[in-house]
């Protein structure tokens, strides 16, 4: 799959192999959040539980460390996917944070507050979501480290195991509080796409919304579109 | 203590006056049941004091639970030695230490609870082995051995069946195999769930006045510990207090409990990781598992040692805290506090911002 365009109004926003990742990413951790937090739970919803708890808190363990591993798994191939594919590489450039990602935040804010007239136009990425990524990065360094070394205790001093801990259960309440607030209401209740963006099931981004959010990404892919059409038709001549 | 005023004595009076006579005066041993199987034996007291709380007591003796309990075979004499005529006044408190009738087979010699007695005074929940001036506050007997007495569940465990069949190849008597079956399966099991030991523990050591006095931390931090969370959930294989504190498998018991002070203490630095290695818990763990931090670090503690404050004077504290690594994880928790404070609720604010802004937006688009 390539990430040019695909027909006149929809563009490819995430290829399949993106939206797979995508996939996997939001369902364990959506698993980890659930089984985590359960530790925290209160006398009243263990009395919910009943004669179950006992099974209950075997399994929540268990599926902790499954999907564990699997978060393991998906960020070490992501990290083997944006060096070694062509698309992974793309994506990881258009990533990086810039210089122009400061002025865009203070420009849009400008905006919202009405002090601008227009928003700044933005790349594939804006800075939300260049932040949203990378805050990826370091919480997954953070709870991965943490919590292998939570299952293997016995190898390490008390105190390592308790700060392991202060951080693991700080990093999934920022990121748990972090993907409610800054992702699911950005994807759902933005009010150009809502009811929800498609986009992670499909891939797909129509041009109206693309021209509107990310007019600078837009006009690359025009351009690269117009360059390939001039190619392929110097290629003929 | 106790203003014992007497409200209610429902049948009493009239059973009392009924039995005056000499026949019954008589030595009437068994014969207590006479008056205590009537359910409605009983009186409240009144406790001295402002909020004068009602307590009920209940005397009455079910005599089928009773000899379901493992003191069923013993007579009611025995341990209420003071009872000597019936109709009978107040009857004192009872020993544990008293001698019994029952004969221990292992020595032929009357049974009795006194070593368990002479080891409890000695440890640090005992008068003798305590540091506290206020002995009131210690427990005793009774504090802990509330739980109901008698068992009736161990003899239904299905594969006891079929194993006390095998008593009976030798032993005629059903009963005496289902006994002593039973007497010895009671002691191999776990005779309390952890929630319970939590409790009972908790009631006294999470009460920050009580523990204060004895310049001891109250251990509300267990709560947070994972085994804490786990024994909540109703998990039994995680350690509870006595785990730590009284492990049967290393030579303790609940009624040796020492200070982590002494040397022979299961939970002494010394002693620490033996107690961390038992089977089916840390067996492989390195010998640095034990040191640097708390076990139980109270939270308590960590806001006092934040803010600058002793939760407990320093000259009354019994035991120095590595109070650096407690404050390292105080400052964990406070990085993430702000941390959490801060994103979340600039992607909150951003979130509004832009709410307001699409609907200037469509605001405007609509004229
Ligand atoms: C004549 C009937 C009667 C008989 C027989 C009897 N009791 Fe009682 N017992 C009572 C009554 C009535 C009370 C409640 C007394 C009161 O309210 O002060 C009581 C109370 C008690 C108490 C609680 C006392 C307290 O204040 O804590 C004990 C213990 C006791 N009996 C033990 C025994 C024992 C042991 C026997 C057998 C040796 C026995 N009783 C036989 C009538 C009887
Ligand atoms: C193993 C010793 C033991 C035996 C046997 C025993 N008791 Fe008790 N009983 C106690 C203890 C301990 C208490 C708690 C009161 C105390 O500490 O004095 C108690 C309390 C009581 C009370 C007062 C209950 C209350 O709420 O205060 C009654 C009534 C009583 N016993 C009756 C009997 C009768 C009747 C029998 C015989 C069927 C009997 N006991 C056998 C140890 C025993
Ligand atoms: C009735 C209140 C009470 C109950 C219940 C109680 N304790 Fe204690 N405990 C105390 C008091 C008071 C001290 C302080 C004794 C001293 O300083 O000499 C103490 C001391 C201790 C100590 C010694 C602390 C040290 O290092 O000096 C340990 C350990 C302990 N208790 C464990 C337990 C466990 C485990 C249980 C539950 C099985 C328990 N306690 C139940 C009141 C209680
Ligand atoms: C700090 C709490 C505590 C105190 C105080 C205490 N015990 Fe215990 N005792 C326990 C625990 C816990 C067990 C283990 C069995 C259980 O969980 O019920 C136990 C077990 C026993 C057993 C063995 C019971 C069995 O079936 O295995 C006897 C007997 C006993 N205690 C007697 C006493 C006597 C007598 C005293 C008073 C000197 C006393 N206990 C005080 C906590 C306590
Ligand atoms: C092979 C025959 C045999 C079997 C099977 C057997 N016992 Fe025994 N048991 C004996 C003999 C013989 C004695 C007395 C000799 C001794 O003390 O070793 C005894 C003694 C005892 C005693 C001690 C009684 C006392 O007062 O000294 C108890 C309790 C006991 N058995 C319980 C059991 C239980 C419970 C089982 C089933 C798990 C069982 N036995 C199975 C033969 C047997
Ligand atoms: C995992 C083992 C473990 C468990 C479970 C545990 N403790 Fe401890 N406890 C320790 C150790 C070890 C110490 C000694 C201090 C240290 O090294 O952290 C200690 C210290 C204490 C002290 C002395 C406090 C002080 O100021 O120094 C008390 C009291 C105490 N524990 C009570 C309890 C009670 C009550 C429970 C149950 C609610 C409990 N412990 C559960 C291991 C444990």
């Amino acid at each position: 799959m390539n990430d040019t365009v695909n027909n006149k109004s929809q563009f490819i926003r995430l290829t399949r192999s993106q939206r797979i990742q995508h996939i996997i990413l939001m369902i364990s951790t959506t698993l980890l959040i659930i089984t985590g937090f359960m530790l925290q739970a209160d006398r009243w919803f263990i009395s919910v539980l009943g004669n179950a708890s006992e099974a209950v808190f075997w399994w929540r363990g268990f599926i902790h460390r499954v999907a564990g591993v699997v978060v393991t798994v998906i960020c070490v191939y992501h990290l083997i996917y944006v060096v070694v594919s062509k698309e992974g590489r793309s994506w990881f450039l258009d990533m990086l944070p810039r210089v122009k990602d400061i002025v865009d935040a203070w420009q849009n804010i400008m905006y919202m507050l009405g002090f601008r007239k227009e928003r700044p136009q933005m790349d594939r990425f804006f800075y939300l979501e260049k932040l949203e990524y990378w805050s990826v990065y370091f919480g997954m360094f953070v709870v991965i480290v943490t919590g292998t070394m939570m299952w293997t205790e016995y190898l390490w001093p008390k105190f390592y195991i308790d700060v392991a801990g202060a951080f693991h259960l700080g990093e999934a309440t920022l990121a748990a509080l972090a993907i409610i607030v800054g992702h699911i209401f950005s994807v759902h209740y933005n009010p150009h796409v809502y009811p929800m963006n498609r986009a992670f099931i499909d891939g797909m981004i129509s041009e109206d919304l693309m021209k509107e959010e990310h007019r600078l990404w837009y006009e690359r892919e025009m351009n690269k579109k117009e360059n390939q059409q001039n190619g392929v038709d110097d290629n003929a001549k | 203590m106790k203003a014992q005023i007497k409200v209610l004595v429902f049948l009493a009076t009239a059973i009392q006056l009924l039995f005056t006579t000499p026949m019954c005066l008589a030595e009437v041993d068994g014969s207590c049941t006479m008056c205590h199987k009537y359910p409605g034996l009983g009186r409240i007291e009144k406790a001295e004091g402002e909020q004068a709380k009602k307590t009920k007591r209940l005397f009455y003796i079910n005599n089928k639970l009773f000899e379901s309990t493992y003191h069923g075979k013993i007579r009611c004499k025995s341990c209420h030695t003071g009872v000597e005529k019936i109709p009978h006044t107040n009857a004192p408190a009872v020993d544990c230490a008293t001698n019994c009738h029952i004969v221990d087979p292992s020595t032929n010699r009357s049974f009795s609870h006194k070593k368990i007695v002479d080891d409890y005074n000695n440890s640090v929940h005992g008068e003798a082995g305590s540091r506290i001036k206020d002995k009131s506050d210690l427990p005793v007997c009774k504090d802990c051995h509330n739980n109901k007495t008698y068992h009736d569940t161990v003899g239904k465990q299905t594969d006891s069946i079929h194993k006390v069949t095998v008593c009976k190849e030798c032993h005629e008597s059903e009963e005496f195999v289902q006994r002593f079956y039973e007497h010895i399966m009671y002691r191999t099991s776990k005779r309390r769930p952890s929630k319970d030991v939590v409790k009972l523990c908790s009631t006294c050591h999470a009460d920050q006045e009580l523990m204060k006095k004895a310049g001891l931390d109250a251990v509300v931090g267990f709560t947070y510990t994972f085994h804490a969370k786990a024994i909540k959930f109703g998990n039994e294989e995680v350690a509870n207090c006595l785990n730590c504190h009284a492990p049967y498998d290393l030579g303790f018991s609940p009624h040796r409990i020492t200070s982590r002070q002494e040397e022979h203490s299961p939970v002494s630095i010394e002693n620490k990781i033996m107690t961390c290695r038992q089977s089916g818990c840390h067996v492989e763990a390195i010998d640095e598992f034990s040191l640097g931090s708390r076990v139980h670090p109270s939270p308590e503690k960590i806001r006092f040692l934040m803010s600058g404050e002793e939760p407990v004077p320093e000259e009354n504290q019994v035991i120095k805290d590595p109070t650096f690594q407690t404050k390292v994880v105080g400052w964990i928790q406070l990085f993430y506090k702000v941390l959490i404070t801060v994103v979340v609720g600039g992607l909150g604010l951003h979130r509004l911002l832009d709410m307001y802004a699409s609907r200037r937006e469509r605001r405007i688009r609509g004229h």
